[in-house]
Formats: structure tokens, C-alpha cells, sequence
């Protein structure tokens, strides 16, 4: 097997100050989003005492959730050994950071009061699986960060692996987690299900690889450098699996769901008559996250081709959207069973109504542009790119 | 030198801390030359409850157990918040059995759950209960992540969407934390009963200690056929009803 | 070397003028009464009025977060170190006759907290003016 050089990014082009002054512009909107509405309180925002968790939170979990996600490349090289991965092993935990980074950040400016952080930080309620969570970021930051210096550092290489495994562990730990923040809520029709947790495991590969590919493509076209069939195929087969994954767990969730008479009525209004978040499950989430990149990834017609790769990996980031926006927003809306077998006429019990702000989306929309600056920058400070990823380098016995 | 310099240093800011310390631990052992003395911490020898007998409620006794509470505590001013945002610490809720037709009247807050879904939930311990059964939040620590509100099977929290001011003396209460029925928490601890319990001033609410064989509720509770709300996840709550 | 002396003669400027530049705040109404009367307020047992005060004003953040703690979580009701006996002594009263809040600039709280650049998070809750007569 060929060395693998990595190498800086140049970034002294004017793509690279345009890109980062577009995010640039992006993170000042969610900062001023966060201003107005900290400022005013969250009645600015569409969010209420029904919908206590709004768009900033399907944007921070979908972060949260895609960042485990992006690094699964790295431990596909080292825990499974697969060597054609081994190059993008660093480009995977730093995407995996930035992602993490970018939805914490979303996550705790939406706080009533994030000026009190720090009382998170040091108040812990070990029976609450927020306060896990909370854990199981800073783990993550810590782990992932010490199996990037691993990497990096030539005499450390050989205790990569081992790290790689810890990461690894890790990471299903805290989609668990992440998962777990929904399934435990045993009040609400709609979350109490212990198949959240995995669910939300087999979604992080599926919108962590998307992102991880979106990047990968993205770096390679604008350094010019060389970026093989032998590698990019694979990760388009990779996708297709997943994808495919997230459709068997999200038919799954709703097939057990039906089967039970009590959640028949939420069921029902998530699948058939709930307006937009009907909508936002079969167009949005089911079709154009699920089986229009599908057939982009496996269709003869567009099958390696890398601008479909890119346009299913976008879908698949959209359709993920979809797919929280249907569960974090959708789940709220429906009301909670008080009484079995009473009609509630007053005081409780409709549909509950949510309209997202643009502060909510701009805040949203900041914590990717956070995640991608972050990118941006590094690759320009630390070899996290190999120079090249031709075919004859990545994988000396490919054939085409 | 230098080595003896910083060794010397610690060792002084050590002693420097030491005595802080012990000034400090000894400040809360001087006591005053005048002033009111402190009451016990309260204990789980009391459990506070309530029963709401539905049948003997009206509607405009719930409408009046509302506005009590909203005057006891000053909620309900609010100008910004529009729908939902509003906050609802008690509320009035009709529902209708599907079966039989039949109608009944209920005011819904905070249940004061034994095992209560807000408090696992919540990351800073700031959802708690008191050792007799009080559920409270408490807003130094509350963050406003709103994750109770997600747990709590009675839509029985609010989150203060707007800047406050002129707040009760009794009742802080400030934007961007979670707050909830308190069963009157500074009445009961001077020995009175909840605003809602007051203003109704009838049999229809009784409030009282759960565990005290002599008090009014648990001997209503032991005579009369009474239930929990979602009493299927097994909450046992302390506020119970009967006639639903 | 020049520049080290620069340092530290603006340190020395800077200590002096912030010593200079201490004065007593704005007391509050009913605080200047009970001192204008001659009462030792905050008085402690086996200390002088002058330590008390001193330890009063050192260590009220300490003396009220022990309370505010205690009386939520445990019920304790009554005692020294109540916010809202702060905020009956210390508020001023204006030119109509109404409290003024005692977080506002100039008032009581405010004076010192903007001075030390510490933040003031008791009033995003708490009442800042004594409870209107019933």
C-alpha cells in the first residue's frame, strides 16, 4: 500500500474568503437571532408552552445526531479494519467535532437562561438523561480529540485503534443517549418507545455519512485535488445501505406503534391527517429523504455519478430535517392522553399550533454554518486531507 | 530561593485559607443579637395532598379557584405571550366520557407526584421535591432547557416567555424559567391552606396531610371512591380526584 | 524595563484613584433611619458593629445563597439573611413617594455590583421593591 501524505489546505483563494465570509454571515444572523430573542424572552419565538421545543431543537439534534455519525468512517478503518477508509479517518473526527460543536451551540443559546451554563455544568442529576447527555458531549470532544492526536502524531499511530474503539463505543453510547432523551418520555404518545434509541443510531449514519460526503466532495473539487471512483462508490453504496436502514427502523416504529390501540390516534395523526406534519413525513422525510436518494444512489442512470451522490446526500440532509421536524415538533403537537376514554371539550386537548420565527431558523442555519467554518479553518491549519485520493493511492487493487 | 519562595507562598495561602475557612464556618454559628428564629427543615412525616370531588364542583368554582391562584401568585399579566405561551398554572378542563356522555368539571395542576417525571428529567436538579411531597422548581438552578415540560404528563408547567416585573413578595418568578403550581408552598409552611383550597372555602376541595389519620383528606380519601390521573403511570400523585 | 515601569506605575495610578473613588452607597430609606437613629444594624454576637458590617458586606452573596437554598429545598422558613428584608430596608423612595427598584443604577444593590463588574441575578426574579401596603 501506497503512503498516504496529508497536507494543508491553501486557503488564499477568494472561494475560500467568500466561503468563509458567507458563513461568516450566516453565524453574525444566528448571534443576532440569539440577542433578540434572549432579549425579549421566547415570545418573539413560534414556540410555547405545548411546543416547548421548537426548530432550534430539530437543527441541534440533527446536528447532535449527524455528528456521531461522521465518525463512523474512522472506525469503519480502525475497528473494522476496512484500510481503503484509513485516509479520511481525520477528516472523519474533525467533521464528527464540528458537528457536535455546531448543534451544542444551537442547543444552549435556545436555553431560557444560557447565561447560567455554568450551572449545568456543575449541578449534575445523575438520573436525568439530559445530564448524561451532557456528559456524554464533553466525553465525546475529549475521546474524539485524543484519537485525532493518535493519528496524527506518527508515534502515537499505534494506539489508534484502540482509541478508535473507545470512540467507537462512545459514539453508540450517545446516540443511545440522544435517542434516549425521547424514549423515555413515558407521558407522551408519541416517544414512549424504546426503539428511539436505535432508531436515532441508524439515522446518525445515515445523515452523518450525507454530511461527511457533502464535505469530502466539496474539499476535494475546490483544492483540486485528485479524488477516486474507488472510495466515493463505496461511500455511495454505504449511504444507500444506510438510507435504507433509517426506512426499516422508521417502518418498524411506526408499524409497532399502530399495533397498539392507545397510540393509534397519534398514529394517525402523524401518518394521515396531520396537515403539515403529515406531509412533511411522506414528501419530505419518506420520499425525498428515503426514496428518491435510494433510487439516485442505485438507479443505473445515475449510479456513480458524484453530482447525484451529492444531490442524494442533500436530500438524505433534508429528509433528516423532515424526519425530526416530524418527530420533535410532530410528537409535541399531539396531544397527551389524560383521560382514556374521555373527550376533553375544554382546557387541553387540541392540536397545538407552531409557527417557526426566522430567529429560530437563523439560529438553526448558524449551527451548521458554525460546524462548516469550523471545518473550513482546520483543514486550512492541520494536514487532516490526504493530497491525494486518487484511485492508484486509496486502493492500489482497485480495477475499474 | 526561588524554590523556597513558592514553597513558602503555598504554604502561607494555605494557612490564609485555613483561617477564611474557619472564620467563614464559624460565621454561621454566631448568631444574632436579635431576630426572628429559624423554622425545622420540613420532613416526610407530612405528605400535603388535595382531593377534588367533581361532582360537587361547579364551573365557576374552578373559574374561581383560576383567578385565586392567579391573584395569589400573579400570573396571567403577561402581555407578550400570546396563546399557548400564556402561562397555566391551574386550568379549567371539561371533559366527556365517550361511552355514557357523561360531563365533568376538573381544575388540572401540578399533581405533586411522588415519583415525578419533571425532577428525573431535570439536568440541575432544579425540578425537585420537598421532603412532603411539594414539587417546586427551583429557578436559581433552572436553566430553562424545558425538558420537564416534555416529561410532565399533565401539561402542568409553564415557561415565562417575557421580562417580569413587580412580582408577589412570596412568588420570584422570571423569564426563562419553568414554574408550576407550588400548592401554595408559603401558605402551607405558616400553617394555612392553598389560594385555590381558600377562595372555594367548600367540601368540594379538601386539602391536608395524606399521612395524618386524623386530617380531613385522609378520611375522605378512606370513605369515598377517588382516582389519579394517568394513574396508569403509577405516579401516585397527591392531588386526587373523584367523580371521573 | 521602561515599559515595565509604565506598567506598574499605571497599576499604582490605578489602585489609588480606585481607592480615592470609594464611597458609602445609597443606603436605602429605611437603612439610613435606623443608622441616622444610632442602631447597629447587622449586628453579630461577640463582634463589633464595625466587623459585622464589614462581614456583612463581604459575605452577603455567601449568607444568602445558604438561606435561599435552605428555605426552597427544605422548607426553612423565618431567620436572618431574607432577600426581600434586603429589599425592605435598602430601597429608596423618589420624588412621588414610590419605591424605587433597588436594582436600578444608583440604587443600593446596583452601586457596588456595577462598580466590581459582578453580575446581579437575584431581580430577574425577585420583587426589587418592598410589597405594597395591604
Amino acid at each position: 500500500m501506497s503512503i498516504i501524505r496529508y497536507e494543508q489546505t491553501q486557503g488564499k483563494s477568494l472561494g475560500f474568503y467568500a466561503l468563509i465570509a458567507g458563513l461568516g454571515a450566516f453565524i453574525l444572523a444566528a448571534l443576532g437571532s440569539v440577542y433578540f430573542m434572549e432579549h425579549s424572552g421566547h415570545h418573539v419565538t413560534g414556540m410555547s408552552n405545548r411546543i416547548v421545543w421548537g426548530l432550534p431543537h430539530v437543527f441541534a439534534l440533527f446536528l447532535i445526531v449527524a455528528a456521531s455519525g461522521a465518525l463512523n468512517i474512522a472506525s469503519i478503518a480502525s475497528v473494522f479494519n476496512k484500510k481503503i477508509y484509513k485516509p479520511l479517518s481525520r477528516l472523519s473526527g474533525l467533521v464528527a467535532l464540528a458537528l457536535l460543536a455546531g448543534g451544542l451551540m444551537v442547543l444552549v443559546l435556545d436555553l431560557g437562561r444560557p447565561d447560567r451554563l455554568i450551572v449545568a455544568m456543575t449541578e449534575y442529576n445523575f438520573e436525568s438523561i439530559f445530564a448524561w447527555n451532557i456528559i456524554l458531549y464533553n466525553g465525546f470532544f475529549l475521546i474524539v480529540g485524543v484519537y485525532l492526536w493518535m493519528m496524527f502524531e506518527r508515534r502515537m499511530n499505534k494506539y489508534s485503534r484502540k482509541v478508535g474503539i473507545a470512540a467507537f463505543t462512545w459514539r453508540l453510547i450517545l446516540t443511545t443517549g440522544t435517542g434516549s432523551i425521547f424514549g423515555f418520555l413515558v407521558a407522551r404518545q408519541a416517544y414512549d418507545a424504546v426503539i428511539m434509541a436505535p432508531m436515532f443510531v441508524v439515522m446518525s449514519f445515515a445523515f452523518g455519512l450525507a454530511f461527511f460526503v457533502l464535505v469530502l466532495m466539496a474539499s476535494y473539487k475546490w483544492t483540486e485535488r485528485a479524488l477516486g471512483d474507488a472510495i466515493v462508490n463505496r461511500l455511495s453504496n454505504l449511504l444507500g445501505v444506510f438510507v435504507a436502514a433509517v426506512l426499516y427502523f422508521v417502518a418498524v416504529y411506526h408499524l409497532g406503534n399502530l399495533y397498539l390501540a392507545e397510540n393509534s390516534g397519534v398514529e394517525n395523526f402523524i401518518l394521515m391527517d396531520g396537515g403539515i406534519y403529515t406531509q412533511l413525513f411522506w414528501y419530505g422525510q419518506i420520499i425525498l429523504g428515503g426514496l428518491l436518494p435510494l433510487a439516485l444512489l442505485y438507479s443505473p442512470a445515475t449510479k456513480g455519478n458524484r453530482s447525484m451522490l451529492g444531490l442524494a446526500s442533500v436530500l438524505v440532509i433534508l429528509g433528516g430535517l423532515a424526519q425530526l421536524y416530524v418527530i420533535i415538533i410532530g410528537g409535541q403537537a399531539y396531544p397527551m392522553e389524560l383521560f382514556p376514554g374521555k373527550e376533553i371539550l375544554e382546557g387541553y386537548g387540541t392540536i397545538a399550533a407552531y409557527t417557526p420565527t426566522l430567529p429560530e431558523l437563523m439560529l438553526g442555519l448558524g449551527g451548521i454554518a458554525v460546524a462548516l467554518i469550523a471545518i473550513t479553518y482546520l483543514v486550512k491549519f492541520l494536514p487532516f486531507l490526504p493530497e491525494s485520493l486518487a484511485d492508484h493511492v486509496a486502493d492500489p487493487h482497485h480495477k475499474n | 530561593m526561588k524554590e523556597l519562595n513558592r514553597r513558602e507562598f503555598i504554604k502561607n495561602s494555605t494557612a490564609v485559607t485555613a483561617s477564611v475557612a474557619t472564620v467563614a464556618s464559624g460565621i454561621s454559628l454566631t448568631t444574632f443579637a436579635a431576630g426572628p428564629k429559624e423554622t425545622d427543615p420540613v420532613t416526610n412525616e407530612k405528605r400535603w395532598g388535595m382531593l377534588i370531588d367533581t361532582n360537587k364542583l361547579t364551573e365557576v368554582d374552578i373559574e374561581d379557584m383560576v383567578s385565586a391562584c392567579q391573584e395569589e401568585h400573579g400570573w396571567g399579566e403577561e402581555t407578550h405571550s400570546t396563546g399557548d405561551q400564556k402561562p397555566g398554572w391551574i386550568k379549567k378542563v371539561k371533559v366527556k366520557d365517550t361511552a355514557t356522555q357523561r360531563i365533568s368539571n376538573l381544575a388540572l395542576m401540578c399533581q405533586h407526584c411522588e415519583e415525578p417525571p419533571c425532577v428525573d428529567v431535570c439536568p440541575t436538579n432544579a425540578s425537585m421535591k420537598r421532603e412532603d411531597g411539594i414539587v417546586l422548581v427551583d429557578k436559581h438552578r433552572c436553566i430553562g432547557c424545558r425538558y420537564c415540560m416534555m416529561a410532565c404528563p399533565y401539561d402542568a408547567r409553564s415557561f415565562v416567555h417575557e421580562d417580569l416585573s413587580n412580582q408577589k413578595e412570596h412568588m420570584p418568578r422570571g423569564k426563562g424559567t419553568v414554574e408550576s403550581c407550588t400548592l401554595c408552598v408559603h401558605k402551607v409552611d405558616k400553617g394555612e391552606q392553598p389560594a385555590c383550597v381558600e377562595a372555594l372555602n367548600s367540601d368540594a376541595v379538601v386539602f391536608g396531610d395524606l399521612l395524618d389519620p386524623t386530617s380531613n383528606i385522609h378520611q375522605t380519601l378512606k370513605r369515598v371512591q377517588s382516582t389519579q390521573i394517568r394513574a396508569d403511570l403509577n405516579l401516585n400523585t397527591g392531588v386526587r380526584y373523584s367523580g371521573i | 524595563m521602561s515599559r515595565l515601569l509604565v506598567v506598574f506605575l499605571s497599576v499604582m495610578l490605578g489602585s489609588a484613584i480606585a481607592h480615592s473613588d470609594y464611597h458609602i452607597p445609597n443606603l436605602g430609606e429605611k437603612a439610613t433611619e435606623f443608622k441616622d437613629e444610632g442602631k447597629e444594624a447587622h449586628k453579630r454576637e461577640g463582634m463589633s458593629h464595625a466587623a459585622s458590617l464589614i462581614l456583612q458586606r463581604k459575605m452577603h452573596p455567601e449568607l444568602l445563597l445558604h438561606k435561599r437554598d435552605k428555605t426552597l429545598r427544605q422548607g426553612v422558613r423565618g431567620g436572618y439573611a431574607q432577600l426581600k428584608e434586603c429589599v425592605e430596608c435598602h430601597t429608596s423612595v423618589d420624588k412621588n413617594g414610590e419605591h424605587v427598584p433597588i436594582n436600578a443604577p444608583d440604587q443600593f444593590c446596583a452601586t457596588c455590583h456595577e462598580k466590581v463588574g459582578t453580575s446581579l441575578d437575584c431581580f430577574s426574579c425577585h420583587r426589587t421593591t418592598p410589597a405594597e401596603e395591604l
